[in-house]
């Protein structure tokens, strides 16, 4: 009952005119962001949170809009990959498989009608257990001391390294860069000026905003610019096929094994959206065996998986995110980021100190993805009608929208040159096949790392077995080392599967 | 061999940040660790990480054409440039010069592009300070 009169708290929080109508604004651009070809959610996050902070939103406020920024991009971002075969992002991959097939035999609207049911299923079926899961894990956190916060990152950074990227090595060496980033500006600890080279402005450290935009969304200019052909993607027509109740009859097992497969990888740290419709895909073929021809020939069931899967997974990722402090997904680092931006750290107390932060964006959530199963439905034409924009007119808006955010920060010119310096870095991180989440990851995490391992180590008085001492350190201890060798034995015993290769060929 | 280049980078890097961090001058410090230890652990960890990578590093598959690293080196000119005039010459003709030969670069023919640019640019002006009152510059040398 707790639960619910939190959740009360939640929706006046999110009820009121101004966070409604940024609910649906976020919501509306994050569809339109996430359906433009090349552009995914977390470019779409980037570039619009220098924005958000400006412009002077409150910090609940601007964390509403942001995160309908990202689940809105998600349910965006199976328009292109349907009509085009152009996934806006990762996660997206797996959508194609099956709905580029339906829509290339006239069944389009059929196949995004289907996604949008889908999304919509994972994505309240995911909140549900948020809901649920939240108040637990954050009860769970608040016995967490600063040993416990650092076995914890050490976790993450194993589950990152491991299930993210090409290969774990260039996954940690991104983590390690973040790291690195991390410790530039004054120690909190000493007043000690750390690898500011004697400029002034990274003497506050290196911000967070112009790393998020370099590395993202300049980088991503860059390579839409080396991908760009002088020909126009050829848009496959929607039709007039429309779901059916059939349909949803057939999938609905899919949809509910998907979204709770989604929602638990998406828990997990450092695993996002990608992931979650890989194995969600996967399940289902295995499911089906001896009627799994159809799929990959466009078969409804391999289309409501992923679908049902990601956006259960974005959801599921904000869950660590609030109660941890620690984000399951690149998305959810930048609204991490965000966050400490407002000078809030979430955690545990985060529940009980803020609850209008944390329930309004939960209650937020519920709202907005009622409006965007309407958007989706009813609208699809108009976010169709998107596609055709060429990269001609749109390619400039985001430049010009990268320096805008950036330069309305701090009103210098400074940042601008770092973050296109930081634009080219990301490029040669993405040409090397590196992810670029875990470069984030490790920014925002790196200063909350490093107090809490100097607070542990002050506590025992400089001796590090102090790191193993509880049961759940043990416990997280043990985990990451099994986060560490069980991807190898699986591969070892099962050979690489095909869509483990594909994941990781298109996961940068 | 790309991947041998960039992990030479990043030896050569955690060599930087152990060498600066033994340079910190500390003047007290009320904890064991204190602000050394953290960057030598990263750049241990980033040693290792890179000679890892350097002996065994992946194939190269990024091979562009000429063209393309033309219009890289040319993107690149331009958001450098940006940067440069954004503050002086002010948003608006910053946003028209650069939009514009962005959208050409995009493959918009030139005299389209520059109209697209300027139409834009002068829109989003008045959107971003009059309805989002963000901080965008007037333009140093028109006393801005």
């Amino acid at each position: 009952m707790e639960v619910l009169s939190a959740l009360a708290t939640g929706f006046s929080v999110a009820f009121t005119p101004l966070n409604l109508f940024l609910v649906l604004f976020g919501c509306f651009t994050g569809t339109l962001i996430g359906s433009l070809p090349g552009i995914g959610p977390i470019n779409g996050v980037a570039i619009l949170l220098p924005l958000a902070y400006s412009i002077g939103l409150p910090p609940e406020s601007a964390l509403i809009l942001l995160a309908g920024v990202y689940y809105g991009a998600e349910y965006g971002g199976r328009i292109s990959s349907i009509l085009l075969n152009v996934p806006g992002d990762a996660g997206a991959i797996m959508t194609t498989l099956d709905g580029y097939p339906m829509s290339k035999r006239g069944e389009g609207g059929r196949a995004l009608a289907i996604s949008a049911v889908s999304s919509f299923a994972g994505s309240m079926g995911a909140l549900l257990m948020m809901v649920i899961m939240a108040p637990l894990l954050s009860e769970l956190a608040i016995r967490f001391g600063p040993t416990e916060y650092v076995m914890l990152m050490v976790f993450a950074f194993t589950c990152l390294a491991t299930m993210v990227g090409s290969r774990p090595i260039k996954t940690l060496i991104g983590t390690l860069i973040g790291l690195v980033l991390a410790t530039v500006g004054v120690d909190s600890g000493t007043g000690v000026l750390r690898f500011t080279m004697d400029i002034p402005n990274f003497f506050d450290g290196v911000d967070f905003l112009v790393v998020v935009i370099g590395v993202f969304a300049i980088s991503e200019v860059l390579v839409l610019l080396e991908q760009w052909v002088n020909n126009d993607l050829k848009v496959t027509p929607v039709g007039k096929s429309f779901v059916t109740f059939a349909d949803i009859v057939k999938v609905r097992w899919v949809i509910l094994r998907a979204t709770v497969i989604g929602f638990f990888i998406g828990v997990l740290p450092g695993t996002g959206a990608s992931i979650a419709s890989a194995v969600a895909y996967g399940t289902e073929k295995r499911m089906a065996e001896g009627d799994s021809d159809e799929f990959g020939k466009g078969d409804i069931r391999g289309l409501a998986a992923p679908e049902a899967a990601n956006n259960a997974s974005a959801a599921g990722a904000m869950v660590p995110m609030l109660t941890l402090g620690i984000p399951g997904s690149g998305t959810t680092a930048i609204l991490l980021g965000a966050l400490l931006m407002f000078n809030i750290t979430p955690g545990p107390l985060l529940f009980e100190q803020k609850p209008e932060i944390a329930w309004g964006l939960i209650a937020s959530m519920f709202l907005g993805n009622i409006a965007l199963l309407v958007l989706n439905l009813p609208l699809i034409g108009v976010f169709v009608r998107l596609l055709s924009i060429r990269q001609s007119y749109l390619i400039p808006v985001i430049v010009m929208l990268t320096f805008v955010g950036i330069y309305s920060i701090h009103g210098d010119s400074f940042d601008l040159f770092f973050m296109v310096i930081l634009g080219i870095f990301g490029f040669i991180l993405r040409k090397l096949h590196f992810s670029l989440a875990p470069v984030i990851l490790g920014l925002v995490l790196g200063e909350v790392l490093e107090e809490n391992l100097r607070r542990s180590l002050s506590m025992s008085g400089g001796d590090w077995s102090i790191l193993l001492s509880g049961n759940i350190t043990i416990g997280l201890a043990i985990a990451s080392v099994l986060a560490l060798v069980l991807p190898f034995l699986l591969k070892r015993i099962k050979g690489k599967g095909r869509t483990a290769q594909l994941q990781a060929e298109l996961d940068d | 061999m790309y991947d041998r280049i960039f992990a030479g980078a990043l030896l050569l890097l955690s060599g930087l940040i152990a060498w600066a961090a033994a340079q910190f001058d500390v003047p007290f410090q009320y904890e064991p660790l204190g602000p050394k230890a953290f960057p030598y652990i990263l750049s241990a960890l980033l040693a290792v990480a890179a000679v890892w990578l350097m002996i065994r590093p992946s194939a190269d598959d990024w091979k562009p054409t000429k063209e393309v690293v033309l219009r890289l080196g040319g993107a690149l000119v331009l958001m450098y440039g940006y940067a440069f005039i954004y503050e002086p010459l002010g948003f608006i003709i910053a946003t028209a010069i650069v939009g514009g030969v962005f959208s050409w670069l995009f493959g918009e023919k030139p005299i389209k592009a520059g109209v697209y640019a300027l139409v834009m640019s002068v829109m989003s002006f008045f959107l971003l300070t009059d309805l989002l009152q963000l901080n965008v510059p007037v333009g140093t040398v028109f006393g801005g």
